[in-house]
């Protein structure tokens, strides 16, 4: 077992399968090579159909925490793109894109814009391949997505119908 | 913003020391060369944006706090899917 020291849920106590590796880690945080996720909707008071946030907490550094969405959860209808050179660092067939439950699982990170709104990023999902346990963050090359996708109904569709921003 | 049209093997110079060669055109794209001092940061665009919201996505306050701002921005999962449209 493996006690990772997280920013919100106290040391916890996980299996070494658990991690994924992130050989590239994560533009602005390089150093950061190791990733848990924290998929524990329990510890939150959110319940869980409304909010099915998870928390991807660097291994080594307990401050750093990332809380997200599986991207389905924010675009159901999400189409993926990943780059041909991010889909062979991640070990994956190069020639079409993962299976989004049986591969791979897509995060997009939360942060919150300047009025204070949750946005989720869907030009830049975390990718998780669920086989390797490696993972990336993969910019998309094409415009369709926001970088600063409100995670709000009805502005939601909207947004994705035309690729705002 | 100033708008040139190149050909392949054309460049344009920013300044004196910074050279963008326009190398090949593709189906998949333009592929451009850029020569410029060490000390200028080249980075495409939307890692730089990446760069951005990655920092301020790990800013998060409270869990509490993050929950509220996601209520208040919307309902999300279940809401979305049976929104009318």
């Amino acid at each position: 077992m493996l006690a990772v020291e997280t920013k919100y849920f106290g040391t916890l106590s996980l299996a070494e399968e658990s991690v994924f590796h992130f050989p590239q880690g994560l533009p602005a945080f390089e150093e950061e090579k190791s990733f848990v996720l924290i998929e524990a909707p329990k510890l939150t008071e959110a319940p869980k159909e409304d909010a099915p946030l998870v928390f991807l907490q660097s291994a080594t550094r307990s401050s750093l925490c990332f809380a997200a969405f599986p991207i389905q959860a924010v675009d159901k209808g999400y189409q993926l793109a990943i780059a041909a050179e991010d889909l062979e660092d991640l070990g994956l067939d190069v020639e079409r894109q993962p299976d989004l439950y049986t591969e791979v699982m897509v995060l997009a990170l939360v942060s919150l814009n300047d009025k204070l709104l949750a946005t989720a990023n869907l030009m830049a999902p975390i990718v998780l391949n669920l086989k390797t346990r490696c993972g990336l963050q993969a910019i998309r090359r094409d415009s369709r997505y926001s970088h600063q996708h409100p995670v709000a109904p009805g502005v939601a569709r909207e947004n994705t119908a035309e690729g705002a921003c | 913003m100033l708008v040139l049209r190149r050909r392949a093997g054309e460049s344009v110079l920013i300044g004196d020391e910074i050279e963008i060669e326009l190398l090949a055109i593709t189906q998949q794209g333009a592929k451009i060369g850029i020569r410029a001092p060490k000390e200028t940061v080249v980075l495409r665009k939307e890692l730089k944006i990446t760069q951005e919201q990655n920092t301020r996505a790990a800013q998060g306050g409270s869990v509490k706090d993050l929950e509220q701002a996601i209520k208040k921005t919307a309902g999300l999962n279940s809401r979305i899917d049976s929104s009318p449209r």
